[in-house]
């Protein structure tokens, strides 16, 4: 695992990968897991921006505590945002046929987050070669805050 | 109290966004996504894509960037979107919290920019669950986005819920 930084404020550590054929890829395989350590406010800022999301609730203080929460927290699509990469990154950008997630807990600033992803079954349909995985987003803490599905197109 | 079932099937509204090359990398660099073929047109090309890739995630935001408001298909809804009429009444009557449940997106090609798509939503479901001391009331909306040849492009299923004391 190489630590890398980036202008953009996550640093973020992942493996060196090639994308796996379909007859190299058995049920239980896992992902290169894709750590996103210390989600900033900034972070989320910069996602409300690029997703037009301004609910106050993720970028002021003031009004997310009013309600009773101890911060802002992220938007539940910048971590599903996030836990695509894990698919995307092995089985390249073009392979996605169906992602599906479920929000389990808040994102706070300053969580580090771990995605990883299992393969959970192997099919062809419509001509293609497809792998079906389960997804799973947890904090420092080993609490799970979103789970999911994908099924990739696979050569 | 029942939830009203008669709304499914309704209309839910209707959108054109057109797909641009700078809100698709502004969105990835927000996912600090430094893959290459969104962030150039060679890249892209030589992935096999015909422009700059959005995303997977990218269906559920670009209207912000590019339903651009003299380009809109008619409300079919009238103006109300039956699901959020639902929500913004449990709220006034009840108060509570409405959260984005789940999310789904079914894909039929990559969405790349220069596209124009046509999006057009319809309420998949109603239903109540009760659960931990909680109500639970889910609306799903489904949204088709086509291309201009009328061929399906992503298909997005929103869960929205408006969750109160038992």
């Amino acid at each position: 695992m190489t630590p890398v930084s980036s202008s953009s404020g996550f640093a973020i550590r992942s493996r060196p990968m090639t994308t796996p054929a379909y007859d190299d890829i058995a049920v239980g395989d896992e992902a290169p897991a894709l750590v996103v350590e210390k989600l900033s406010r900034t972070n989320f800022v910069r996602y409300a921006g690029a997703s037009g999301d301004f609910n106050p609730m993720h970028h002021d203080d003031t009004i997310a505590t009013s309600v009773g929460n101890p911060s802002v927290f992220g938007h539940g699509m910048l971590t599903a945002g996030l836990m695509a990469r894990v698919v995307k990154d092995w089985f390249g950008p073009e392979a996605f046929r169906r992602y599906q997630v479920r929000f389990s807990k808040q994102v706070w600033p300053g969580d580090t987050l771990t995605f990883t992803a299992v393969v959970t079954g192997k099919r062809e349909e419509s001509g293609e070669r497809l792998v079906d995985l389960e997804c799973k987003a947890t904090n420092q803490d080993g609490v799970e805050v979103l789970v999911g599905a994908a099924t990739a197109a696979v050569a | 109290m029942a939830v009203d079932t008669s709304i499914i099937g309704k209309p839910a509204g209707a959108r054109r966004v057109h797909v641009e090359r700078g809100p698709v990398e502004f969105f990835a660099t927000a996912l600090k996504d430094d893959n290459p073929v969104y962030h150039g047109a060679a890249a892209a090309a030589d992935a096999g894509f015909s422009g700059i890739p959005a995303p997977p995630t990218y269906s559920f935001v670009m209207g912000h960037p590019g339903a651009w408001p003299d380009d809109q298909p008619p409300d079919p809804t009238g103006g109300s979107h039956p699901g959020f009429a639902i929500i913004g009444g449990l709220m006034r009557e009840h108060g509570g919290l409405v959260l984005h449940g789940e999310q789904e997106f079914v894909y039929h090609r990559p969405i790349v920019a220069g596209d124009v798509l046509d999006g057009t939503s319809v309420i998949a479901d109603v239903y109540e669950k009760e659960a931990k001391g909680s109500i639970m009331v889910f609306v799903v909306t489904e949204t088709v986005w086509r291309d201009a040849t009328g061929s399906p492009v992503v298909t997005e299923r929103f869960n929205l819920i408006h969750k109160r004391k038992a």
